[in-house]
């Protein structure tokens, strides 16, 4: 019987060529402890910023290490992940990669999807790390990435409208509903949650739940950790945001903005949406397109009591494939963009603040780092943090977050048959994939 | 049309035919079939970590019980029907306009096309945002007509009109072939009729329009087929939304295959869509009689 | 007199001209514009000229100018358009003009071929390629069209065909013409417009593509044009400035509307009784 579904798999992999034997048949290549004149392929995506210091700090590197080459590839985010999902499976992947924290479960649900970075001798450098930190990027026990820096979401206002309405940024959650009265007369919003792919209104509502009880939403282990009545609790909070005109409706806001980033909505910049949930790392877009100054870090929220719920994750890593000839020399280049000075001084923070001690200190030394992506970090720091699962992460799973939003903005749905339809949906699927 | 002459009219052997169209052949099972067969396999390879299990039917009586799936059919279908019909209507009368002897048709025909380069891309996406957001261009028409304002982006009704009109306006290549065709018409017919006093909205109904038959119906299937597949216009400007009102077969099937990772779930639906085009061009051939006479 | 009867015709033109081009005098104008000013008027003039946007698009951020990706890009289209008419005339013509054993299965499976959505067979592909060793090259690009691969331009091409009187062909088989013969002299000369309809389909097509260039190709300096407009279009982090944008997506037009503009001519240059009436 196991002779004949062993004979049939054969079969059925010979029709799809190297579909199997990217997953079963490839050797991992072992460090050999030196490092030798060879060609590396290091992709990322990003925007220009990202781009250009990142090619700059190549330039450097070729001074160092003449003989490793690193040829790069980069483009835009979008398509991204279809492009790196293809190099996966056809085992064609660059020896470097930029990842994204949930691509370790997509990618490599049982860590063997990339390459085991402790069994490399001597690289990269690791010390300048938290243990924590480095946790995310270990999948089945096996360290597959290492985070390039630590990220979560603030909540940043434009202070002029602020102050011409004679508002003060929130500090508990109770003020957050005050300040929708108080807009209310003038038009404006104090803050905008959008169910676009960043999904920030899920995001908030969650961290105010997860405050609320101490739970954690879904656990790192991939299990739910609300039950239905906190699922109804967060849609509930969301809808009375809504209603007190704190933000706006899904059907205002998708008819003001279309399908344009908020940065680049008018509303946005005219002021009449005063306020954003953002990722400290990112969030210098927000801050160009307002005047000088304009935005500034507002206090994470509380119910008075509990500080809890804010959440953190590793808002890029790099890996080596694990397919790569050259474990040796990726590993050593890896630690090179995380670790060494110079590099880190022409990154700046155009990947997050560094987790690595080492490039940290070496911007904090540089007056490198300053601006509200520290404010934000800063403030984090200040609070319990939960750090964001994976799975939360997944595209699948936002579709469904996102869906039951959706719903109850619409009308079409309440808060507690939408509750049940969304905890039957994300239990189903964590089931589905948990590794 | 022409009476069948007879089977093999100028062909030599009988197999020279074949060898024409052997390159087809061979890249029906390199680049179609094999594809088909393997994605098929990766999708079985997959799921549960690895392991090798037949999720064929289960695929799909999930796919078939899904309401997502169901109501993308519905959207794919409505959109169908809206675009085909208006897009050969609009395409027919610009190429009918052009085909006047006017001066400077070049010119004319060139802008009509333009839009059709745009696409899908970035660029096209802009410039809805800029026409048809709240306060947009298309609202203060609208606001100018006295007509009340319409949430275009924000209201599952209107959103899919939006897409429509995208593609609407992109007339331009459905518009050459009616030029091609409309070119080949003799003057003399038209001469004809007019001696026999006829108007020229009847000439066009006794003369242009059969004569136009065959490239009405190759417009007809190939915009059904470009048709039922959309997924790059709506992935790129609703995104699907809002509530899924303009989330085509084809978005699913990429959504699945790319965002979400499930490639059985892609393949099933892209079964699924096969077979909804297939019926639809089945019905097609059926209803206009098609190329019976020389298939 | 005549010309005056056909005055309705150029307003009407005129109108539906205007409707065709006002938004892209708007994008062209919007790329001027400053993210502020792009939604904020409907009117497309910018309120200055600063060109100095249109030399950073054309700079690009990579080591390339948009020149070096140009040139990638026609290294793409060119052989494929040559592959993609060359192919679908040879087989057009055996749909149209012979019969063989399972004709109307083999059609059939042309037109279906239409049906299936493109993108479950994307994986696999790539696999192939990958087994040849033939990624990061522009053959997974171009040599599927030599194999007739686009179904819409056999069948159209069959269509145009089918217009053509078999006559022509016997009379030349009478005079000693060849079956390739027949094919190159008699009627590819009838049904020249819609070969000039594929090519142009085809170039403008490529221009556009960019799932399949961006999974197949990975060096930065073989990019092909789509892929440099989305080069800085991050929509996660840093995100992106519209006008830059624009202003690539301004210059990457450029090439196709003059490819238009010099095709459209022989568009419509048929020799009568050629083409889909009949």
């Amino acid at each position: 019987m196991k002779r004949k579904a062993v004979t049939i798999q054969a079969l059925l992999c010979a029709a799809a060529l190297s579909a199997c034997g990217s997953r079963t048949g490839k050797d991992v290549t072992p460090p050999d402890g030196k490092l030798d004149g060879c060609t590396l392929r290091f992709s990322w995506w990003g925007g220009d910023d990202r781009h250009e210091a990142t090619l700059n700090a190549l330039e450097l590197w070729e001074t160092l290490h003449p003989e490793i080459v690193i040829v790069p590839e980069y483009g835009g985010w979008d398509g991204w992940t279809e492009k790196v999902t293809a190099q996966m499976k056809g085992g064609t992947a660059p020896d470097v990669m930029q990842i994204n924290y949930d691509w370790l479960i997509s990618m490599s649900p049982d860590g063997t999807g990339f390459y085991d970075l402790e069994t490399i001798p001597g690289y990269p450098d690791i010390s300048g790390f938290d243990s924590e930190v480095l946790s995310f990027g270990r999948a089945g026990g096996r360290l597959n990435a290492v985070p390039v820096s630590i990220s979560g979401r603030g909540l940043f206002y434009n202070s002029l409208v602020y102050d011409r309405l004679g508002a003060s940024y929130p500090s508990t959650w109770e003020e957050l509903f005050e300040l929708g009265d108080r807009f209310s007369g003038s038009g404006a919003y104090p803050l905008d949650l959008d169910i676009q792919s960043g999904g920030t209104a899920w995001y908030l509502a969650v961290v105010y739940v997860q405050q609320q009880t101490g739970r954690q939403f879904i656990t790192m282990d991939g299990h739910l950790g609300f039950t239905t009545e906190d699922l109804r609790a967060v849609l509930d909070f969301y809808k009375e945001l809504e209603e007190r005109h704190v933000i706006r409706t899904i059907q205002t806001r998708t008819d003001e903005d279309g399908s344009a980033a908020l940065y680049q909505s008018p509303e946005f910049i005219s002021g009449k949406v005063a306020g954003v949930l953002e990722w400290g790392s990112s969030v210098g877009k927000y801050e160009m397109v307002l005047p000088d100054g304009a935005l500034e870090a507002g206090p994470l929220l509380t119910d008075g009591e509990h500080t809890g719920g804010w959440m953190v994750k590793p808002s890029l890593m790099y890996a080596v494939s694990a397919g790569t000839e050259y474990p040796d020399e990726a590993a050593a280049f890896i630690d090179f963009l995380l670790n060494n000075g110079d590099c880190a001084e022409m990154l700046g923070t155009t990947r997050g603040i560094p987790s690595s001690s080492f490039a940290r200190e070496r911007l904090e030394n540089t007056g490198r780092l300053n601006g509200l992506a520290n404010d934000c970090a800063g403030l984090l720091d200040s609070v319990d943090t939960v750090t964001i699962s994976p799975y939360m992460e997944l595209p699948r799973m936002k579709e469904y977050y996102n869906d039951a939003i959706e719903s109850v903005s619409y009308g079409t749905a309440d808060t507690a048959s939408a509750a049940e339809a969304l905890y039957s949906s994300l239990t189903e699927y964590l089931e589905k994939i948990r590794r | 049309m022409k009476t069948k002459t007879c089977n093999n009219p100028v062909g030599t052997g009988k197999y020279t035919g074949l060898l024409l169209i052997s390159p087809f052949i061979a890249g029906f099972l390199l680049f179609t079939a094999y594809p088909f067969f393997a994605s098929l396999v990766l999708g079985m390879t997959e799921t549960a970590g690895g392991e090798l299990r037949f999720a064929g039917t289960d695929t799909f009586k999930t796919m078939l019980r899904d309401s997502g799936f169901r109501k993308a059919v519905g959207v794919t279908v409505k959109y169908t029907l809206i675009l085909v019909p208006l897009k050969l209507a609009v395409s027919l009368f610009a190429a009918l306009l052009l085909n006047m002897g006017i001066r400077g048709i070049g010119v004319y025909r060139t802008v009509f096309y333009i839009p059709s380069i745009l696409g899908s891309s970035l660029a096209a996406v802009i410039m809805w945002q800029y026409l048809f957001t709240s306060d947009g261009l298309a609202d203060q028409l609208l606001g100018l007509a006295g007509l009340p304002h319409i949430s275009w982006y924000g209201d599952g009704r209107y959103a899919l009109w939006m897409i429509i009109l995208l593609r609407l306006w992109e007339f331009g290549s459905a518009m050459i072939l009616f030029l091609n065709a409309l070119r080949d018409i003799p003057a003399e017919y038209y001469e004809a009729v007019k001696v026999d006093g006829c108007g020229s909205i009847r000439a066009f109904f006794t003369i242009t329009l059969p004569l136009l038959r065959n490239a009405i119906f190759l417009n007809l299937i190939l915009q059904t087929i470009a048709a039922m597949q959309e997924f790059s216009a709506p992935y790129m400007i609703t995104g699907g939304g809002p509530m899924k009102s303009t989330e085509t077969v084809g978005m699913l099937i990429y959504n699945e295959m790319f965002r979400f990772g499930d490639i059985s779930m892609a393949n099933a639906v892209s079964w699924g869509l096969f077979m909804l085009i297939a019926s639809a061009v089945i019905i097609l051939f059926r209803l206009t009689g098609g190329m019976k006479e020389e298939m | 007199m005549k010309a005056f009867r056909k005055i309705p015709a150029y307003l009407l033109l005129t109108l539906l001209g205007a409707v065709m081009l006002y938004p892209l005098l708007w994008l062209v104008g919007a790329s001027f514009k400053s993210n502020e000013e792009i939604y904020s008027s409907a009117w497309f003039m910018p309120e200055s000229f600063d060109l100095s946007v249109y030399r950073n698009a054309w700079r690009t951020v990579t080591p390339y100018t948009m020149g070096h990706y140009f040139l990638n890009t026609f290294l793409i289209i060119i052989p494929k358009t040559v592959f993609a008419v060359v192919s679908s005339v040879l087989v057009a013509y055996g749909f149209a003009r012979f019969d063989f054993p399972m004709k109307r299965f083999w059609f059939a499976l042309l037109m279906g071929s239409m049906f299936m959505p493109a993108i479950v067979t994307v994986m696999p592909v790539y696999m192939f390629w990958g087994w040849l060793g033939l990624l990061d090259t522009y053959i997974p690009l171009t040599l599927p069209s030599l194999f007739a691969c686009e179904g819409a331009f056999v069948f159209m091409i069959v269509q145009f065909l089918r217009g053509v009187p078999k006559e022509f062909d016997e009379a030349a088989r009478i005079d000693g013409c060849s079956t390739l013969g027949i094919l190159v002299h008699i009627l590819v000369p009838c049904i020249r417009p819609v070969i000039v309809s594929v090519s142009v389909f085809t170039f403008l097509w490529t221009m556009n593509d960019f799932l399949q260039p961006l999974i197949m190709i990975s060096s930065v300096e073989k990019y092909p044009l789509s892929l440099i407009l989305r080069l800085s279009a991050d929509s996660t982090g840093d995100g992106y400035e519209q006008r830059k944008i624009l202003a690539m997506s301004v210059i990457g037009l450029i090439p196709s509307v003059a490819v238009f503009a010099i095709a459209q001519k022989k568009f419509v240059s048929g020799i009568t009784t050629g083409g889909l009436t009949g």
